[in-house]
């Protein structure tokens, strides 16, 4: 199997204070992997880190092969590009529409016309509100606004999707059919990374999970089903 | 085609979004340059009016009473091969009193007592174009001062070069209130791009995050700035020109200087686009100052 992140002896500080130290973890293309810990272990800062957001103070970082930790400022988009990310908050923009806000990241990279149509309706059908295509995100519920989160992150076809804290949001209900929509994205090859501290979560997906502690990557458990792997 | 739409309809957005802010930033942009406009306009008229004089600078070159009618041809045929001569018209003594009398009637009597015709023949010289400048002709007057049968060279220079002068007074003042006031205008547009951009913090973020370059997040910001330049450079050149047409009026009225109405004129209509493009490179600029901050990844 092929790594898809790869976190060699990673370790960060805020004001001197250890947010990470010398994590390692090995991600393998396909792979679905809860990132498990309570508040202020360390989720958020490796999710950061995958996406160019912020820098390991020692340490190096790969996502399909290539070091994160190496890549100039203008590369930054590009990467971006490859990882979709899901967030807590969802992040819509309130003034545009559900189909606006899904066709972004296609209108970023210059798609044509035709394409963008065609791949948001798609994205929309797979998370299940292309019917909503033509309202305000505020219209919405949270939970179909988490959907269309996901709509997002996934339209261009990403290799890796992360999400923080995706159900951060959400009743126990709307959870389960988020982890299921994680699961069916994983399922067409994907490598989907949760960062949570929601243990529902862990029950309803039954894959491998990396514990966190104050920065320090627990010895993991593990789990007999690992999903898509 | 999409992408360039979704530019300019952000650019768009943001105006709307900060509706008061744009209006105030084309409203100031537009008061400073109409400042430095009148000052543009004072300048372009006055370089009309020293090209009308100097059009019609005459250097006059008075003969000596004893010269004869070939010395006087032989200076003449001098004159005339001169580069720096456009024209000789020769003026004889008897046509120079007649023209007095013609200019003068009410002086005439004074001459009738002097029994002989004061007045010197002249030659009226016009320089040749290229040849009007006050050093230029500084210079050729005192060369022709020392030919034989030279009176005396009389021109209105204190009047030209006393013009050259306002005329170079008013190009640095406005150069100087010019750069000053574009200054004001860099920083008053930038001032609205980076409020645009703080209450906008939240998209920018959401755009980087998707995968968006530092470039696609800055053009609408760009094109905002460069059409709040152009916005605010064509509305001052409305009210130059409402300022022009009273100004023009009231010049009009004043009989003493209504000769002066026909010389007076605003800005050709290449100025006009001219200045409606400093004016979005104005704007342009500003964006760009405030736009600095924006790198790649990091806003």
């Amino acid at each position: 199997m092929d790594a898809m992140i790869q976190l060699i002896h990673v370790s960060k500080w805020y004001d001197r204070r250890p947010a990470l130290s010398d994590v390692m973890i090995e991600i393998e293309k396909g792979e679905f992997v809860l990132l498990m810990g309570p508040s202020g272990s360390g989720k958020s800062t490796i999710l950061r880190m995958l996406i160019g957001e912020e820098q390991p103070d020692e340490g190096q970082l790969f996502v399909q092969g290539k070091n994160v930790t190496k890549l100039k400022r203008s590369e930054i988009p590009y990467l971006r590009r490859k990882v979709g990310s899901v967030f807590q908050d969802f992040r819509l923009l309130p003034k545009k529409s559900v189909f606006d806000n899904v066709a972004l990241p296609l209108i970023v990279q210059g798609v044509s016309e035709k394409d963008i149509r065609r791949k948001v309706t798609e994205a929309l059908r797979a998370v299940g509100v292309e019917h909503k295509r033509d309202q305000s995100p505020s219209s919405l519920s949270t939970g179909e606004q988490q959907r269309v989160c996901i709509a997002r992150a996934i339209v261009n076809g990403p290799v890796v999707l992360l999400a923080d804290e995706p159900t951060g949001n959400l009743d126990p209900e709307l959870t389960g059919e988020i982890i299921e929509l994680f699961k069916l994205i994983n399922a067409r090859g994907t490598t989907v990374v949760v960062a949570t501290h929601n243990h529902h979560v862990m029950r309803q997906v039954n894959c491998r999970v990396i514990s966190l502690m104050q920065g320090v990557v627990l010895p993991e458990r593990a789990m007999p089903d690992r999903v898509g792997v | 085609m999409r992408r360039l739409f979704y530019l300019v309809r952000e650019a768009w957005a943001n105006m709307r979004t900060n509706r008061m802010t744009t209006i105030v930033a084309i409203l100031t942009t537009a008061f400073t340059l109409t400042c430095v406009g009148i000052f543009l306009l004072l300048y372009v008229n006055l370089q009309h009016a020293a090209g009308w004089l100097q059009e019609d600078v005459k250097v006059m070159v008075y003969l000596e009473d004893r010269l004869s009618r070939d010395g006087r041809l032989q200076l003449e045929l001098m004159l005339k091969s001169d580069h720096m001569v456009g024209s000789v018209l020769y003026i004889s003594k008897e046509q120079a009193l007649a023209e007095f009398r013609t200019q003068f009637p009410a002086d005439s009597h004074l001459l009738e007592g002097l029994g002989e015709n004061p007045l010197p023949a002249s030659f009226v010289v016009t320089l040749a174009q290229n040849s009007r400048s006050p050093e230029a002709i500084k210079e050729w007057v005192e060369q022709v001062q020392t030919m034989g049968g030279v009176a005396k060279v009389d021109y209105n220079q204190q009047w030209i070069s006393l013009l050259a002068e306002l005329i170079g007074y008013i190009e640095l003042a406005a150069l100087g209130v010019g750069i000053l006031l574009s200054a004001a205008a860099v920083t008053i547009i930038g001032n609205t791009i980076r409020l645009t951009l703080f209450t906008r913090r939240e998209e920018i973020e959401i755009l980087r995050s998707i995968g968006a370059t530092g470039t696609f997040i800055r053009v609408p910001y760009f094109l905002e700035g460069a059409v709040l330049g152009a916005c605010g450079s064509a509305l001052s050149l409305g009210i130059l020109k409402v300022g022009f047409e009273l100004f023009r009026q009231q010049v009009q009225f004043v009989s003493r200087f209504s000769e002066m109405e026909g010389l007076i004129s605003f800005f050709p209509l290449s100025a006009c686009l001219a200045l409606v493009l400093a004016g979005m490179a104005l704007g342009f600029t500003g964006s760009v100052v405030s736009l600095l901050r924006i790198r790649e990844g990091r806003v």
